[in-house]
Formats: structure tokens, C-alpha cells, sequence
């Protein structure tokens, strides 16, 4: 038998080096607890599915063992991938993720997806809070790394959705789940795509290059971005279609901004200033509109441009809370408020990357490319009928209710730089107080 | 001096060492048009021999040297026939005579045997659906009502039929019906009102056009690119365009040219979205070839924004096409841009993408040639004719664009892209000999592309100029027939601006031809992974230095471009050998 001591001692290392687990430093090893151990395969290469619990959070991980000198060739390169070495019933072996292993891979395919024939794995180094093997440039498995109780909501999601006929999320082909908790899903790969930050920041490039108006640049985003904006719209319709939707709730969306901006610490912006922001909402009489299920972590980096037009991927929300709350409805305008702020890092990351600093002239030009940008997006948006219907009905409650969620993103985007990037922290800093005295882009045209 | 002296073209010019010779025949392969270049040009603008200020056929003889270096293999010529020339020829008013400014019918001859006797095909522009009010067959049609002829056109004694079809030259014509007086009757014209449309339910009306092309394949040449055929026949109820009886006449067409002459091509013009020209191949037994008119306009456009999507959208629009059948693609040709090929949604799409963009409708509504829509950058034309040589279709070349020629926007209508040949910095460009008031349009003179820059004797001598690059090109491709009949499958590249692809084919010698393609639609150096998964072992040699890369192994393969840099690499199986290392 494989040594479980030493396998929940090795993994006490491993886990916290890895991306996906988002939880202390990567150096300090963590208290680990084996849960369940299946083994998958059982002659080389060796293939374990194990679930471990540290602290109150359950994690997949899936190993796989092969002779020291057979497993040089799989892990190198890959020294992140390295769990350890460990003694198996087939002799000592060298024990890794599971997923780098082309072989391995096409064992865990079979798993969720049986009748799949392919001929080639390749891991792909993006996801941060799972990790995905793309097969034949065809299909993409996710394994998924935090475990919760019920169904991954990305694979609920993501299914009710192709069920619903919303054609702009890829088809799932597979599913591999236990005692109703999934455990990876396969999509059909979407080949050729480009994530929309990358393609933002493709047309902020060309925008610095060129100067001047936005519109007249070659790299004009906002043809791109009214299509997403449809596109966005047409997603809500689905999801209420799918799940339903319900009143708001205003009182609690505004308690909830109030407990989220108790956590954050913030400096350089008017804290009571925010505050009196969400008070407002709750005391106001504003229809916030009806609440459904929405995609609850919209960006740039969830939207994947085709040749067939935008797709939206990753309906898990922000991994990092419970899984109740990120299942629970909202405003379909906390999304459009996430992909607006995308908007706007877009422009600072591209500042940022491309050496453009703070030049004048090219921080107008960034300025003048969000709003263009989130004026097309807004207007593909607004313009998709039947969406009224998922708004508050008044242009001005819309108004309220966007802003809203926009600052309390913007507050999220603080508590998360001072967190990771505390030097990127001006950005979210700066939105805020841009927030606060001027008013948001207005979502006023209706069709 | 200009080429045609036969001196000057056997001076040793640098890079032209590799000079083909000339061959004895033609490709005898009956599938030749999926693997030729061809190159359009006007009898008018090309070279004038006897120096009355137009072009001729022996002038363009003159030139062939020039043209089989240059590495074409078809010509195709506007119309060159009998004509009062109201509209560029297209109004013929003779078929079976040519333009007598443009020479004689044996001038035509020797032409066409010169031209197969250098490997080169010809094929010419006919108009079918109409002809000109001056043609003979209508003065007799137009006299009464009961001449042989007078069933020839579509004749009405009210101007209120097929009220359906729409009015093409909207700017000109108020109808698509025009009174006679002569005849006292109303006729039938899709276009303008000195062009009678023929009435093809007419039996005689039909085998008279398949005589006219008989007259000129019996010439010699080698196919008819067709003008306008989605209007021959009108029936009520219907818009008049594409329909059935249509397609039928011109499968009939399609069988005689197959029966009496093999290996003619038939290329449509048939301005209108691929999944709608598609009709125009049948099921292999119509048109060999079709123009595939918005690959155009979606190069400016992926240039224009960096990144590949509108060109990768239109090719994942375009549906299959029957075996033996090809796509003709080209940059520039002698008309403007039109959109009226789009369905509903396309426009919708399409001026969401232009019409934001002031300098693209500029450039897309008015006349200009390549290189001043390029704003005269080498590196967007060296970009442009990469991709054009290496997406499926056969490339149609423009003539002049191979010397980077300008344009004169103040000649109006379409002549600004019409003007002479530019063969040496001498006298009228080396075109002709006339005076320079005398030409049938003034050559360009400006500055930057005026003939004296921009002329084929200086791009000879100069082996970095374009002209030399793009025979260079023309010799690669020619060795690989994959470049023509290869399949295509778009690479996925996670760098937008990256356009990546796939041609294989199986060879000659039954082992597979790949050529890998890789373009940067970016003025900026791009990075970019190319997932080559299939290929995994294979070694990628780039083709015009024969410069082995590393081979392709389990990750994905790293490239770096320059800005609207490219690259043409033929996958090979074997190790490269060492001492190219």
C-alpha cells in the first residue's frame, strides 16, 4: 500500500506551493488530513485520486507515481509539479500532479468523459483556481481543486445553459462526480480563442502607438465590446430562464456592501464617504430590480473572443467564498459593474506593461478608451430586448443600483491588492474616488 | 530602354539568375487554375507598341518575358472587344471583333500563342447578361416587332414588370426598364440604360453566346471570367438574381466548354457572400472558379485592428466547395469595394466594423490601389502578399501592385486605378511612345509613385526591391502545389494579433505536403505559441531561406515575429541535415 502518512506529509508541502490553493504562504507547510484515497490505476504509471482537508476546506488532488528515473522526464520543467518520493507496492516511485502526465491525463479523461477518443493531453498552465488538460486542441478537462458539498456551480451553470440553448458557453461533453460533488468536467475546447483582457489590451497597445481618438485607432475595442455586451445581456436571459428570478433585495445587498467594506482596510479614500454610499441604498427608495442567478465573477479574463463571436467561461464565481453565497442571487448589474471595472484595469495594465507610465497623453487616451469601451459595452447591453425586464425599471434606480455595485467592487478590488499587489492598489484607490464624485457611466439608453 | 527590347532582358539583372526559362507548353493538368497565379490587366494599360497612346496586344506580347519572369501563370484581361466604351468595354458592341486601338484579331492570336508558348494561360472578361445599344443584334431587335431578332431582348409595352428586382445603378438609372422610341416599347437593363439585357429565354439568344465563346476559344484561350451572370433570366414574383433557369444555362455552358474544349475555366463574378456564391460551383458542374470578394475587405479591417478574428470569422463562414473547384482572392482589382454582396446580419456586422473607422470607409469607398491603402508601408504589402499567396484560393494579382504603383484620385470613376504601366523613369513610363497628352490616361507623376520613382527597369536592377520579392515568392510557391490545392485549418494562437495556419496536401510523390503559416498583423514584434500538437517531430524549414528551426517537440511551439513580420515554414518529417546548422 502507498504510505499515507507520507503522503499527507509530502502534500502538507506541495499544496501550499500551488496557485490554486489560496490559502498562506507557499513555504509553510500545512496540517494536512488524508480523507479519501482511490486509487485509479493501479500498475506504472501509478494514478491516486486523494482528498484532503486542511482546515474546513476539502482539496482534490490527483497523483501519480512513476519510478524516479521514469518520472524525470514528466516533471522536468515542471518543479512546482514535484509532490515527492514515496515507497508504492510496485517499488519506489516518484510521486507527482497528476495532471502534467500526458498519459495519466488520458486515464483522468476517462473518467469524465469515457467515450471521448483522443490522442493527445497538454496541460494548460491558466486557470488559477483549478487546472485544466486540454485534449486534441478539442476538449478541456477542469479538474477541480476545492471540493464543496453539492454541485460545482460552474458545471450546474454551465450545463442549465446549454440546456437553455444560450449558444455562448462551450458545450460539456463529460462529467465526473462523486457523492454529488463534482469532480472535473469537460467542455469542448474553444480553439483559436483570445481571453478579452488580452484583446483589451491588444487595442490599448495599438491606441498608445497611434494617439488620439479612440475611435479613429485601428484597435478599436468597441465594436468587441458592444457584441459583449449583447452577449452579457443574452446570458442573463438564460440564467433566468434556466434558475428563475426573484425581487431584490435591497435592504441586504447594501448590508452586505457595509460588512464587505468593515474588512477592508482602506487609505486614500473617504471611508464614510462609501459607507454613506451603501446607507444610502438601503434607506432609499430605489427598485433595485429582480435578483437571478448571475455569472458572480465577470471580467475581461472570463470572456473568450471566437471566430463564432464572444463566449463566457467560468460560471464557479469568486472561489474564494462559500459556495451559498456565490449561488445566491443578485443583480445581474453586480456583473455588468464586474466587467466594467475589468474595463478599467484593462487601461492600467496596459499602461503599466507597455512602459506608458503615467504620460499625460496616454493616460487620457486610456480614460478616453474605458468609457468608450464601456459606453459600446453598456449600449449592446441595454439595447438586447427583454433585458429591461431583469432591471430595475426606472433609469435612475439602474444608475443607483450600478453604482452601487461598482464601488463595492472597487472596495473588493482594494482588500484583494492590499492582499497581492499592494503597489497596484492605487487603481481600484482611484476608481473609488473617481466613484464618489463623478457619477458611473449611465445606463440610460433603453431599446 | 524598356524590357520588351529584347537586350534588356537578357542583361544580367541581380536576382534574376534563377530567370525561368521559357517553357514549351502550359500545365497540362486539366485542375491547373487551382494551382496558378493569375494576374489581371488591361490591354489598354499595359504597354502601347505601335505609340498611339493605348495599349495593344502587340505591346502586351512584348511583355511576356516580363510577366513569366515575374512567375504568373494566367493572365486575365478586361474587356478588350468592340465597344463604344461607356462603361470600360463592358458595353460590347462587337464580340467577335476587337477595339481597334487595341490591334487586330491577329494580333490577339499571336498573343495567345506567345503567351502558351511561355506557359502562360489567358483567359478575358465576357459580358453575357447584356451588351451595348450599339450592338448590332439590337439595332435589328429595336427596328420592330417581328424581326428575326426581335425576340432577342426583353421587350415590354409597359414599364411596370418584376418590380422586385432592385435597381443596381441606383445613382444613374431611375428604373430597370427604358423606353425605346424606335420601337416604341419598353427594354430590360440591369445595369445602365445603354446596356439592353438579352433575352436568354430565347434559344438563339443562348446558342449565339455559346458561339461567341467557341470563337474565342477556338483563338485560344484558355477560359472566360464571366461578367454579372446571377441576372440572365427574369421571372415574376422574383427579384430576378440567382435563379434557377440561371444556373441552368450556365451548367449548359459549362458542359460545351468541357465537352469541345478541356481545360477551360469558367470564372464567375458574382459579387455577392460566399455561402450565396457557393450556388455558382453547382455540384462541380458550373463555375471552376468564383471570386471570394470579402476576404478583401477583412485583410484592411485585421490590419486595421491587429488582430486575425475578421479574417478567421469570414474563412469559418465560407462553406466547402466541390472538388475541383477554387476560390480566386485578390487585394486590389480595377473595380471599388462594394458591400452589396452582404446578407442582413453581415452588414449589421460589417458597419459596426467600418463604419467607426473614418479612414477605413475612406479607403473603402473610394478607388485606390494597394500600396497608397497601405500608406506605402513595403512591410504591410510584403504582409499582404504572404497571406494572399498562402490562404486557399488562387491569388489574383493586380497589374502594377507587383512595382508597389499609385494611384491618380483626381481621374475620377474607376480610372485613378486605371493608369499606364510603369516599365522605366523614361518618357511616358516607358509605356508608349505618343505624346504625353495623347495617353488614354495620364501616367502617375507624382513624387512617390509617379513612374520615375516606381518602375519595373529600377525594381529589376535592385534585388531588395519589391518587385524582386515578390518574384521570389511567386518561385516558392510554385513549388509547392500545397499553396493551391492544400486544405486549410486555422491555428489556435493565444496572441490575437497572430494568424497562424495549416495547408496539407499529399504530394506528388504520396507523402504528405504541410506548410505551416504564421502572420503578425501588428506593428509591434509579437510573441506567440503555436499549438502543433499533430505535428509533434516534425522539423519546420522556412521556405525562403531554407533556414531549419528547431524541431516541433511536446510544448507548444514558440515563435517570435517582427512587426507585420511572417513566416512560411514547409513541416518536414527527416532531421534537418547538419550542415545548414
Amino acid at each position: 500500500m502507498i504510505d499515507e502518512t507520507e503522503l499527507a506529509r509530502l502534500l502538507g508541502v506541495h499544496l501550499p506551493r500551488q496557485r490554486w490553493f489560496a490559502s498562506g504562504p507557499a513555504d509553510l507547510p500545512v496540517e494536512v488530513t488524508l480523507g479519501s484515497l482511490s486509487i485509479l490505476r493501479d500498475e506504472w504509471p501509478l494514478l491516486v485520486r486523494a482528498v484532503v482537508s486542511v482546515g474546513d476546506a476539502r482539496w482534490q488532488v490527483v497523483v501519480g507515481m512513476r519510478s524516479p528515473a521514469h518520472a524525470a522526464g514528466v516533471v522536468e520543467g515542471k518543479p512546482e509539479s514535484v509532490i515527492g518520493e514515496i515507497a508504492t507496492p510496485l517499488g519506489h516511485a516518484l510521486a507527482y500532479d497528476a495532471t502534467i502526465d500526458p498519459e495519466l491525463a488520458l486515464t483522468l479523461l476517462e473518467q469524465a468523459a469515457g467515450d471521448a477518443r483522443v490522442a493527445r493531453a497538454r496541460h494548460l498552465n491558466a486557470d488559477q483556481s483549478n487546472t485544466c488538460v486540454v485534449f486534441d486542441e478539442r476538449l478541456i478537462m477542469k479538474v477541480f481543486r476545492r471540493l464543496s458539498d453539492g454541485p460545482n456551480p460552474d458545471v450546474e451553470v454551465g450545463g442549465a445553459l446549454g440546456r437553455a440553448g444560450f449558444p455562448s458557453v462551450p458545450a460539456q461533453v463529460g462529467r465526473w462526480h462523486e457523492d454529488g460533488a463534482d469532480l472535473a468536467v469537460v467542455h469542448e475546447y474553444l480553439v483559436g480563442g483570445v481571453d478579452g483582457f488580452h484583446m483589451a489590451l491588444t487595442s490599448l497597445h495599438d491606441l498608445f502607438d497611434v494617439g488620439g481618438d479612440p475611435a479613429g485607432a485601428g484597435g478599436d475595442f468597441a465594436p468587441d465590446a458592444h457584441r459583449l455586451g449583447t452577449v452579457t445581456a443574452e446570458l442573463h436571459l438564460a440564467l433566468a430562464a434556466a434558475f428563475g428570478a426573484e425581487a431584490g433585495e435591497r435592504e441586504r445587498w447594501s448590508d452586505e456592501m457595509l460588512a464587505n467594506l468593515g474588512r477592508v482596510p482602506i487609505e486614500g479614500a473617504d471611508v464614510e464617504e462609501i459607507r454613506g454610499r451603501f446607507e444610502g441604498l438601503r434607506a432609499s427608495r430605489a427598485d433595485v430590480g429582480p435578483a437571478l442567478r448571475i455569472h458572480g465573477d465577470y471580467h475581461l479574463g472570463q470572456v473568450l473572443r471566437t471566430d463564432s463571436g464572444w463566449y463566457v467561461l467560468d460560471f464557479e464565481g469568486e472561489p474564494a467564498r462559500p459556495l451559498h453565497e456565490r449561488t445566491r442571487p443578485s443583480s445581474p448589474l453586480r456583473d455588468v459593474a464586474g466587467m466594467l471595472r475589468s474595463f478599467h484595469y484593462a487601461g492600467e495594465v496596459a499602461l503599466r506593461d507597455f512602459g506608458y507610465g503615467d504620460e499625460p497623453a496616454a493616460r487620457m487616451a486610456a480614460a478616453a478608451w474605458e468609457e468608450r469601451t464601456a459606453s459600446a459595452f453598456l449600449d449592446g447591453y441595454l439595447e438586447t430586448g427583454g433585458i429591461g425586464e431583469l432591471l430595475p425599471a426606472a433609469v435612475e434606480d439602474r444608475r443607483v443600483v450600478l453604482d452601487a455595485f461598482l464601488l463595492d467592487k472597487a472596495v473588493y478590488e482594494v482588500g484583494y491588492e492590499l492582499a497581492h499587489r499592494p503597489d497596484w492598489v492605487n487603481i481600484p484607490l482611484a476608481a473609488i474616488r473617481r466613484l464618489l464624485t463623478e457619477t458611473a457611466p449611465r445606463p440610460e439608453a433603453e431599446a | 530602354m524598356s524590357l520588351h527590347d529584347g537586350d534588356a532582358r537578357l542583361r544580367p539583372v541581380p536576382g534574376t539568375s534563377n530567370l525561368r526559362l521559357p517553357g514549351t507548353a502550359v500545365d497540362p493538368d486539366p485542375q491547373w487554375y487551382r494551382k496558378a497565379v493569375f494576374y489581371e490587366v488591361s490591354v489598354r494599360a499595359f504597354a502601347d507598341a505601335d505609340g498611339d497612346g493605348f495599349g495593344d496586344f502587340v505591346g502586351l506580347t512584348e511583355k511576356l518575358d516580363y510577366l513569366q519572369w515575374l512567375g504568373v501563370d494566367c493572365l486575365w484581361l478586361l474587356p478588350f472587344y468592340e465597344s463604344p466604351l461607356r462603361d470600360g468595354g463592358y458595353d460590347v458592341s462587337d464580340f467577335f471583333s476587337i477595339l481597334p486601338e487595341y490591334g487586330t484579331l491577329g494580333d490577339a492570336a499571336n498573343f495567345l500563342q506567345e503567351a502558351h508558348r511561355r506557359g502562360i494561360r489567358v483567359i478575358a472578361d465576357l459580358v453575357v447578361n447584356h451588351t451595348s445599344d450599339q450592338h448590332p443584334w439590337f439595332q435589328e431587335s429595336r427596328l420592330d416587332r417581328t424581326n428575326p431578332k426581335a425576340d432577342w431582348y426583353v421587350w415590354s409595352d409597359d414599364n411596370t414588370g418584376w418590380p422586385e428586382a432592385r435597381v443596381i445603378f441606383l445613382d444613374t438609372e431611375p428604373s430597370n426598364w427604358s423606353w425605346d422610341p424606335v420601337r416604341g416599347q419598353y427594354y430590360w437593363h440591369r445595369f445602365f440604360s445603354h446596356q439592353p439585357d438579352l433575352n436568354f429565354d430565347n434559344p438563339d439568344v443562348q446558342d449565339a453566346m455559346l458561339d461567341v465563346m467557341r470563337f474565342w476559344l477556338d483563338l485560344g484561350l484558355d477560359g472566360f471570367r464571366l461578367d454579372a451572370v446571377p441576372y440572365l433570366f427574369e421571372r415574376d414574383g422574383t427579384n430576378g438574381e440567382n435563379l434557377p433557369e440561371t444556373h441552368a444555362y450556365l451548367k449548359q455552358l459549362r458542359k460545351v466548354v468541357d465537352a469541345e474544349y478541356p481545360g477551360t475555366v469558367l470564372l464567375a463574378e458574382a459579387n455577392q457572400w460566399p455561402a450565396d456564391v457557393v450556388d455558382y460551383y453547382g455540384d462541380g458542374d458550373e463555375f471552376h472558379m468564383c471570386f471570394h470578394f470579402p476576404v478583401m475587405p477583412r485583410m484592411y479591417m485585421a490590419l486595421r485592428r491587429e488582430q486575425r478574428y475578421p479574417i478567421t470569422e469570414i474563412l469559418a463562414q465560407t462553406p466547402p466547395i466541390p472538388d475541383g473547384c477554387q476560390w480566386g482572392i485578390f487585394l486590389r482589382n480595377h473595380d471599388e469595394l462594394t458591400l452589396e454582396m452582404v446578407t442582413d446580419d453581415d452588414r449589421d456586422y460589417m458597419w459596426a466594423e467600418y463604419a467607426k473607422y473614418p479612414r477605413m470607409k475612406l479607403n473603402l469607398g473610394i478607388r485606390r490601389r494597394l500600396f497608397p491603402l497601405l500608406d506605402n508601408d513595403r512591410r504591410v504589402a510584403e504582409l499582404f502578399h504572404s497571406m494572399l499567396f498562402a490562404l486557399p484560393g488562387s491569388p489574383v494579382m493586380y497589374y502594377g501592385d507587383e512595382i508597389g504603383m499609385g494611384d491618380n484620385i483626381y481621374l475620377g470613376d474607376r480610372d485613378g486605378v486605371r493608369t499606364p504601366m510603369q516599365w522605366t523613369p523614361d518618357r511616358n513610363g516607358g509605356f508608349s511612345k505618343a505624346d504625353f497628352a495623347q495617353l488614354y490616361l495620364p501616367a502617375v507623376l507624382d513624387p512617390v509613385y509617379g513612374f520615375q520613382a516606381v518602375n519595373v527597369e529600377a525594381q529589376l536592377r535592385n534585388p531588395s526591391s519589391f518587385l524582386q520579392w515578390t518574384h521570389r515568392m511567386l518561385e516558392v510557391r510554385r513549388q509547392h502545389p500545397v499553396f493551391g490545392v492544400g486544405d486549410f485549418q486555422v491555428l489556435p494562437a493565444g496572441n490575437p494579433s497572430i494568424l497562424a495556419f495549416v495547408r496539407t496536401c499529399t504530394g506528388p510523390d504520396g507523402l504528405p505536403d504541410t506548410i505551416l503559416a504564421v502572420f503578425n498583423l501588428s506593428r509591434f514584434a509579437q510573441p506567440c505559441e503555436l499549438f502543433l500538437g499533430e505535428f509533434e517531430g516534425y522539423t519546420p524549414h522556412e521556405l525562403l531561406g531554407r533556414v531549419p528551426f528547431p524541431p516541433i517537440g511536446e510544448l507548444p511551439y514558440f515563435v517570435t515575429l517582427a512587426p507585420y513580420g511572417f513566416f512560411w515554414f514547409e513541416l518536414q518529417t527527416e532531421p534537418p541535415p547538419e550542415s545548414s546548422l
